[in-house]
């Protein structure tokens, strides 16, 4: 999980291109979407996008979507659960 | 402006309704939904999604299918009439990206085949088919675009500037728009319903509809255009407004212009995309806008599809086929009402006195627009609103391979080069990083030139009308999304770079930058784009106290460039940049004067003699201009010079003439940059040097030309006091 998480936190800086954020700055349990990061609408799908590519998991519909984006730790949790292959 | 009513002559129409008034009328009452998987290109991995395709298109290449589709509406809206019209204004947001995808997927890289890519092309065609050889301007403002059209097309003939105008919008379907909206998660997967407790997304539909707009009835029986009004939401670059504010602000502007009350308007056909946040703001919009009791509505987007730029003007045909039949059409695809929108949508269609009809339609970018269509008043409720003062400038900021304002109009007034690519670094210096931590370059530049005009104007100068010309619009950004389209097999496209490749992104942006909440346009027209976006701007804005921002900018990209404008890959590499200038109306002595003089095609009967004569004449002309900024395009050098020195001749002008894309370099919208130069020089009274090592010449109270050669011959005025 821990592995996981420091994962994410470094694609989601990357593919989201925040300026002076580094890993630290992402926390595992702040509000993900609409947080202190900036994150809205656009940047969830484009974190839908990498999630399904690199994770092979899919997220289509708003509603568990927003459950899904809520912190960094329940997106971890997502994918570790719906994984085709362990996620560590 | 005057108050001349205008009035629609013919209306052409091509959807999945079918072609014509007739068949179109058919489905429509039959509520006839053709949705049916996509047929027309691989859908990727997860299986097509249900679209609305037309069918009948003939299975050729060349043109596009968005110009075939052009051409089949506009065929039928001039079938009655034999004379050329006097301008066509187009909406459209796709441009001949159905064949650039196919032509990039085959790996070619001959730019002959990449020909008929540019947003404008549609609309040059249908200038060559009909013989029109005055304005030919084309807006891209997303899924406002066809609306957006007819409101700037009624406000030439209102204006005076032309008596028949061919306007509305063209989309076909595209890998970009297919997969981008899927991209985004906003495509319901059983098909668009609308209004729907259950609604999902749109339906992608395709399609056409051209409406031939004149000064004088054809007919007695001739529908009206009764009023249009634009707005932007300045809230997002794609979501709505939750409240709907920019919908509502565009819908109250039409009635206004219509001299209409709420109540008086018998059918509202909405926007209605079937989107959850497109619905619920636009509801809300319209229970305000009619205080909680509008009239009989629905959208038929559940029948049509989401035509996107052609969606406006489709609409504006249905509204008329609702007039003409006596019958509002059904809410198609609804099966259970959205309790939550407090609305109750037509759900079958209904026989009904229609007189008039609001149509919506609200694209990404915040950009708005809504028409009023009806029978004709007996009499004028009320005057319009007068534009007859003309444009003063109240500031101006450029952009180039030489560096920002400052040290461009240096390059320039020295006759020095300043063409290349900015630094990055040099472009955003002014730019908060998490501001545009999503956005490429086209956006950057055009930001960077509106930071810099926040920061010098007055309060009161900030404008509420943004106007952006684009020659190719966000390269950058399409090049992300087709290549990652592309080499994810259909299965990975990026929303983000969707959302940024959409020609009127960087407008939107620089009305979120500045809070500008009145028309948002943006026009693409070749080398001729910023003209089309200060015509266009001069045109639907009317009101002395909301300043306007024209802009003109195109960036330069390694890839793309040399396949869409090969004429503008020189030996000393690509050039890019921009130019904008702060306007308002106010009397002529208020200070330096931007004018639009001049757009025709170079097709005309002695186009050059017609554009000295516009001008004033010989001996007006050299006693008005002490300069001439000439654009001669590298694809069209020969005849710009053929045409030059002709002008020349005709006009005895023996002041300096600069020939500025030699300095600025190549890229379509260079002529912005030579606006920016010609104002600074009549606020200076001095003219840039004639030639390398020569000095600047006192301008002795006169103004700067700038013309635009080649296939299209422009004149921008710009005078002192």
């Amino acid at each position: 999980m821990e592995k996981l998480l420091a994962e994410l936190k470094a694609k989601i800086i990357e593919i989201l291109n925040l300026p002076d954020v580094s890993p630290a700055d992402v926390r595992e349990d702040d509000q993900l979407v609409g947080g202190p990061l900036g994150i809205d609408s656009i940047d969830v799908l484009e974190m839908v996008i990498m999630i399904e590519k690199d994770y092979g998991v899919v997220i289509n519909n708003r509603e568990l979507g927003a459950q899904v984006f809520a912190t960094l730790r329940t997106l971890a949790d997502h994918i570790q659960k719906n994984a085709p292959e362990p996620v560590r | 402006m005057t108050d001349t009513p205008v009035f629609i002559s013919s209306i052409g129409m091509v959807s999945a309704l079918g072609v014509g008034r007739d068949q179109s009328a058919a489905s429509l009452w039959q509520e006839d939904r053709r949705f049916a998987p996509l047929t027309l290109f691989p859908a990727g991995p997860d299986g097509p999604l249900p679209v609305a395709e037309f069918r009948d298109l003939p299975a050729v290449a060349d043109p596009p299918r968005t110009h075939q589709l052009a051409r089949l509406a506009a065929d039928q809206a001039m079938a009655a009439c034999s004379t050329p019209p006097d301008a066509i204004v187009l909406g459209c947001t796709t441009g001949g990206m159905p064949a650039t995808e196919t032509t990039q997927e085959e790996g070619i890289d001959d730019s002959a085949a990449y020909r008929h890519h540019g947003v404008g092309t549609v609309a040059d065609d249908l200038a060559r088919r009909y013989r029109c050889t005055g304005p030919v301007v084309t807006l891209s403002t997303a899924c406002a675009s066809g609306a957006t059209a007819i409101a700037v097309a009624a406000a030439m003939i209102r204006s005076g500037r032309a008596r028949r105008v061919l306007a509305g919008g063209v989309d076909a379907l595209c890998r970009l728009t297919y997969f981008g909206f899927k991209s985004l998660q906003v495509i319901d997967p059983d098909g668009a319903r609308p209004l729907d407790r259950d609604r999902r997304g749109m339906t992608l539909g395709e399609g056409a509809a051209m409406l031939l707009l004149a000064d004088r009835p054809r007919t007695e029986t001739d529908l009206q255009l009764l009023g249009a009004g634009l707005s932007c939401d300045a809230y997002h670059p794609s979501t709505p407004h939750p409240e709907g504010a920019g919908a509502l602000a565009a819908m109250q502007a039409a009635l206004v212009d219509a001299g209409l009350s709420p109540g008086q308007i018998d059918y509202i056909n909405l926007h209605g995309t079937g989107t959850p946040d497109n619905d619920r703001a636009e509801a809300m919009a319209v229970n305000i806008c009619f205080n909680g009791s509008p009239p009989p509505l629905s959208s038929t987007k559940g029948v049509t599809g989401h035509t996107l730029g052609a969606a406006g003007a489709l609409e504006a045909g249905i509204a008329a086929l609702a007039i003409q039949s006596g019958r509002v059409p059904s809410n198609v695809g609804i099966r259970n009402v959205d309790p939550a929108l407090a609305l109750s949508p037509v759900t079958s269609a209904t026989p009904l006195p229609v007189r008039r009809v609001l149509s919506n339609s609200f694209g990404f970018g915040g950009n708005n627009a809504a028409l009023v269509i009806g029978k004709a008043a007996k009499k004028r409720p009320t005057a319009r609103k007068t534009a007859d003062m003309p444009l003063i400038v109240t500031g101006y900021a450029c952009l180039s391979g030489g560096g920002r304002t400052t040290d461009t109009l240096a390059a320039l007034s020295a006759h020095e080069s300043c063409r290349g690519c900015l630094a990055d670094q040099t472009v955003c210096r002014d730019l908060d990083p998490r501001s545009i931590r999503r956005l490429k370059r086209l956006s950057k530049m055009t930001l960077a030139m509106a930071v810099e005009l926040k920061r010098k104007a007055a309060e009161a100068d900030l404008p509420g009308v943004v106007s952006l010309g684009t020659g190719w619009g966000a390269l950058s950004e399409t090049a992300d999304f087709i290549t990652r389209l592309m080499e994810s097999a259909y299965q990975h496209p990026s929303p983000m770079a969707f959302i940024g490749s959409v020609h009127n992104a960087p407008a939107g942006q620089v009305a979120l930058l500045l809070g500008a909440r009145g028309a948002n346009l943006t026009a693409s027209g070749g080398d001729y784009s910023f003209e089309q976006a200060l015509l266009s701007a001069d045109l639907v804005a009317g009101n002395p106290s909301e300043p306007i921002l024209v802009l003109g900018a195109d960036e330069a990209h390694a890839a793309l460039t040399p396949l869409f404008a090969p004429s503008e890959v020189s030996s000393e590499g690509l050039a890019d940049g921009g130019g904008a200038l702060l306007l308002r109306r106010a009397p002529v002595a208020a200070g330096t004067c931007v004018a639009l003089a001049v757009y025709r095609s170079h097709r005309q009967v002695d186009a050059i003699g017609e554009t000295v004569a516009d001008l004033g004449g010989a001996e007006n002309l050299n006693f008005r201009f002490g300069a001439i900024l000439a654009g001669l395009p590298a694809a069209h050098r020969t005849m710009a010079r053929d045409q030059l020195n002709r002008f020349l001749k005709i006009s005895g002008f023996d002041g300096p003439v600069i020939d500025f894309r030699r300095l600025t370099g190549e890229f379509a919208t260079a002529t912005a940059i030579a606006a920016v130069a010609g104002v600074h020089w009549v606020a200076t009274d001095t003219v840039g040097a004639p030639g390398v090592g020569q000095n600047p010449q006192p301008l002795n109270g006169k103004g700067v030309l700038v013309l635009g050669l080649g296939p299209t011959i422009t004149a921008t005025t710009i005078c002192p006091p």
